[in-house]
């Protein structure tokens, strides 16, 4: 991009212009922009790696490694410290080993969260398009619906259910679900209603696309990335909110391990041996952190509003 | 001869765009006298508002720009942002393009230009609120006092244009910037506001630099026309060597620029002469003169080496090995 | 606005009607709307409160009075409490006392009313506690992040916030609690009452209130750091002001916090809902005499007057919040209250 220096050919050329002075040497780097990509990609790949190998500690490591059991322990070895032989992460008031507890416990969050999350989705996502594609008294009352649900104490119900019919593990689910139903048929449906003016949509609609095709081909594919990021930060919120029935006792009956649960037991010697609190909540704080990091990530990549 | 308002000097401004430099002002010069009317006209990107926003002092930080402007003989280049607070607003002012978008939505737009004035002169509330009807008579608004607590969507658009001049107009500056002031409005307000801005301008003994791309706007209303095209200036003339009779546009692209204004003379169902092509990117220009690839007379020589701008006639400078001959087109 | 986390996940009834507030419409027959939207969403709640309790096997007879007591006592029971009629039977009684301003009896054998008005003022006050200075925090932090995007207080806040999102507020709490109840002493590890002096209040009432308020602070430092820095850096009224030459934090405050308070004030309403579950927990881990406790206690004793009224509330609150962000935004923003072009 240099011009190059001045030439005068003819003594004509010379009078009547000569080749501009030299350019501006270049200042400003390109390594601001190099750091920001590479800023991006940390986002998103450092968050994403955390939960694979959380994922993978909590299913895959048991089936390699055989853990003592998270359920019964043995009152002679109870409250070892961490970093004790054979048990990682020490030992509870009763001797049950607590890196299995959170192995286990971490196998339950997930399951029952991303479970919860799912059908959130799948009945939430429904809703809203339904509401955002049809409009009219269609959007009215299914908007009503989710507003009830919005304004409903999920904690309540999922208190109620497990009260009355006793904790389990499914109950639990279905409990969690209808917290997240709500939030995803929002997203769901406000993405829809702004889809159904684009341009794209009326041409499908001319070409004599039937509704459900229209739905499923063109308006489906357009909100996933919404429904994606939002389900992501969904599942860290479920796994904060079943946390929190474990730790009430309504959740995950024990003895089966849970985060929740250790919390709640930790809290009897609170003063004296904080960690048996402060392990679940750093292993809940970090997973939370990471399923929230890569939903923004990705929103960030995908452009979702 | 009176001494320049505002003398700029090689202005150069250039940022990085995805990692790439933009030269978005490459070597700029001119001078302002007092009272006088400059027209800087170009297409989008040609570095026209840039350099304007330079001068004041508006580029996001991290914007290089070097050169030299000097205000009545202060340098404004170099100044840290603080002190060219000092004269941003007072000394030179700006009128910018959609009123709509550039006042606040949520402050009555008397208190906006009472903003202004408290900001360069320690006065009272009421004193400011004051000065601040007055301006909107100025600025001919009827009903001044309701105005005054009206809120920008309450007013039209060329009233809220009327609007930001009052408030660009606050502190008497003696330099005022137009950046497409009117090129928002319907040409019945482009017409009043253009004539509200000559009449200010004579009645404050104010210069007036009309950015824009309306060579129309420059024909009729600016002493002094600069054309600028990629970042540079391809030709500076007084309004009248360029338009008037017997005048002459000498750059190709100038001539390029007059030749696509639709005219009534034109033969009946002939093409427009439209110029073909974009401007350049200015990450990647073409070595030569940056008009080259779009020009119909471009020779070897003009894509090989960059012309410069040089005064070739009294007071009429331009930049092209090919330019037209005097009198007329080709 | 990059970043709408909690606003997205609690649309919240008021989302729909902002579409139609750009046309214009009159704030008052807006409100009355609202009101009416709100009356639907009220009854949905209760009604399906109802209906869960009364879907599930209802021992509450046999608990009242024992193990051993026979069926026919149980059964005698049952028929004086009303609990042998159909669900609908008793949703509909007790929504007639409702209207009538009463909310039933206990099981324990109190007024509900009694109940919420010693325990309602408690919440109340924590919950207040909580908002106000998490709004104040944000706000400045907020202030100081956009000041300079990508500086060090920016940063910061970014990784607080992130914190303050992913924390579940009982682990935080004992986060809490341990450092500044055990190990400073500061605070009480319980508030088991708060006391009749300020000092007392505020001993109390700290350690919970920052509990439900982190996570607070976090969304509402998110989302107004973003909205300012969005106007900073979009918006041509920002480049006017700059233009006028007004100082950089006068521009940030005057033009730009001002805007982003409309968005703020959502925030707040929509959020409102989200903090039932966090305060009944919070008050159950710090033993704070106000509802969410009695929430608990209530679902667990089976006792669906208490449980319904308490819920009652809570929804309450949570449309009233919602109803409240739309007034306000209506009231403040002037393109709502004073319509279109007047000239």
């Amino acid at each position: 991009m240099a011009a190059p220096l001045p030439e005068p050919t003819t003594a004509l050329a010379s009078t009547l212009a000569t080749a501009a002075p030299p350019p501006l040497p270049s200042l400003i780097t390109s390594r601001r922009l190099r750091s920001q990509r590479l800023g991006r990609a940390l986002r998103l790949w450092i968050p994403a790696g955390f939960l694979i190998l959380m994922l993978a500690l909590c299913f895959l490591w048991p089936l390699v490694y055989q853990l003592p059991s998270p359920t019964n322990g043995n009152i002679i070895q109870a409250s070892e410290p961490p970093f004790s032989p054979g048990h990682w992460l020490g030992t509870d008031q009763v001797g049950v080993d607590i890196f299995s507890q959170i192995v286990y416990g971490g196998q339950e969050a997930f399951e029952v969260s991303v479970a919860a999350t799912l059908i959130g989705i799948a009945i939430g996502a429904t809703i809203g398009v339904v509401a955002g594609y049809f409009g009219g008294w269609v959007d009215a009352v299914l908007s009503r619906i989710l507003d009830i649900l919005l304004a409903f104490p999920a904690l309540v119900l999922a208190l109620a259910i497990s009260e009355g019919l006793g904790p389990s593990k499914l109950h639990l689910i279905w409990a969690l679900s209808f917290f997240s139903i709500p939030f995803v048929g929002r997203i769901a449906r406000g993405s829809t209603i702004v889809l159904r003016s684009a341009p794209f949509m009326t041409a499908a609609r001319l070409a004599g696309t039937r509704g459900w095709r229209i739905i499923v081909r063109h308006v489906l594919p357009s909100i996933i990335p919404a429904i994606v990021t939002v389900s992501l930060l969904g599942v860290g919120i479920v796994i904060i909110v079943e946390g929190a029935l474990d730790f009430l006792g309504y959740g995950i009956p024990p003895p089966n391990p849970s985060w929740g649960s250790m919390i709640a037991q930790g809290q009897t010697v609170l003063t004296a041996q904080p960690e048996y609190v402060l392990i679940p909540s750093l292993f809940l704080l970090v997973t939370v952190v990471a399923l929230n990091m890569l939903g923004d990530a990705l929103r960030e990549r995908w452009g979702v509003q | 001869m009176s001494e320049a308002l505002l003398d700029v000097e090689d202005l150069r401004v250039a940022f990085a765009v995805g990692g790439r430099e933009v030269r978005a002002v490459d070597g700029v010069s001119f001078t302002v006298s007092p009272g006088d009317t400059l027209a800087i006209i170009g297409e989008s990107g040609s570095g026209k508002t840039v350099s304007c926003r330079a001068l004041m002092g508006l580029l996001p930080t991290g914007t290089h720009i070097s050169g030299s402007a000097r205000l009545r003989g202060s340098e404004l280049i170099g100044l840290s942002d603080s002190e060219l607070r000092r004269y941003r607003g007072s000394d030179m002012a700006m009128v910018f393009q959609d009123p709509a978008r550039s006042l606040n939505p949520t402050i009555r737009v008397g208190e906006q230009i009472a903003e202004a004035i408290r900001t360069h002169h320690k006065v009272s509330k009421r004193e400011a609120n004051t000065q601040a009807v007055e301006l909107l008579r100025l600025v001919r608004i009827p009903a001044a006092e309701r105005r005054f607590h009206e809120y920008p969507h309450q007013l039209s658009g060329g009233m809220r244009q009327r609007v930001m001049i009052a408030i660009a107009l606050a502190c008497r500056p003696k330099l005022l910037f137009a950046d497409e002031a009117t090129t928002a409005l319907d040409v019945t307000t482009q017409a009043q506001i253009m004539e509200l801005l000559l009449e200010l301008q004579q009645e404050l003994d104010m210069a007036l630099i009309m950015i824009s791309h309306d060579l129309g706007l420059a024909a009729s209303y600016a002493d002094e026309v600069i054309v600028m095209y990629a970042g540079k200036i391809v030709e500076q003339a007084p309004a009248a060597q360029l338009f008037g009779v017997g005048g002459a546009v000498r750059m190709r692209y100038t001539r390029a620029l007059l030749d696509a204004i639709p005219h009534l003379e034109r033969p009946a169902h002939t093409q427009l002469p439209i110029v073909s092509g974009r401007p350049p990117d200015p990450t990647a220009l073409p070595p030569g003169c940056s008009f080259a690839p779009r020009c119909r007379y471009a020779e070897d020589d003009c894509r090989d080496k960059m012309p410069a701008l040089a005064e070739h006639a009294p007071g009429h400078r331009w930049a092209c090995w090919h330019p037209c001959e005097e009198g007329g087109a080709a | 606005m990059a970043l709408v986390q909690q606003i997205q996940l609690q649309g919240g009834p008021g989302a729909r009607d902002r579409a139609r507030r750009a046309a214009g419409s009159p704030a008052l027959r807006m409100v009355g709307r609202r009101l009416l939207a709100a009356i639907p969403v009220l009854f949905g709640v209760t009604l399906l409160t109802y209906a869960v309790f009364s879907a599930l096997p209802n021992d509450t007879a046999q608990a009242v009075l024992g193990l051993r007591a026979s069926p026919a006592q149980v059964a005698a029971l049952n028929h004086t409490l009303g609990l042998d009629q159909p669900f609908w039977v008793r949703y509909g009684r007790w929504l007639g006392g409702v209207l009538h301003g009463n909310l039933g009896t206990s099981l324990e054998g109190q007024s509900v009313n009694s109940e919420l008005a010693t325990h309602l003022p408690v919440t109340l006050e924590l919950l207040a506690y909580a908002l106000v200075v998490s709004l104040l925090l944000a706000i400045i932090v907020a202030a100081l992040a956009a000041r300079r995007p990508n500086g060090i207080i920016d940063r910061l806040s970014l990784v607080v916030s992130m914190l303050g999102l992913s924390a579940a507020p009982y682990a935080f709490a004992f986060l809490l609690i341990i450092v500044f109840a055990v190990k400073l002493g500061w605070f009480p590890v319980v508030s088991g009452s708060l006391g009749s002096s300020p000092a007392s209040w505020f001993k109390a009432l700290t350690l919970p209130a920052a509990s439900i308020g982190f996570p607070l602070f976090a969304v509402y430092t998110r989302i107004l750091r973003a909205d300012m820095v969005e106007q900073m850096q979009r918006e041509d009224y920002i480049v006017t002001a700059k233009a006028k030459g007004v100082a950089p934090w006068r521009v940030l405050i005057k033009h730009a916090l001002r805007n982003s308070m409309f968005t703020l004030i959502t925030v707040v309403g929509l959020n409102l809902g989200t903090l039932v579950g966090a305060v009944a927990i919070i008050e159950t881990v710090f033993s704070v005499p106000g509802i969410g406790n009695d929430l608990l206690t209530g679902i667990s004793n089976h006792d669906v007057p208490l449980v319904e009224g308490i819920v009652l509330v809570f929804a309450l609150i949570t449309v009233l919040g919602n109803l409240l962000a739309d007034l306000l935004y209506a009231v403040l923003d002037p393109r709502i209250r004073y319509g279109s072009s007047t000239s």
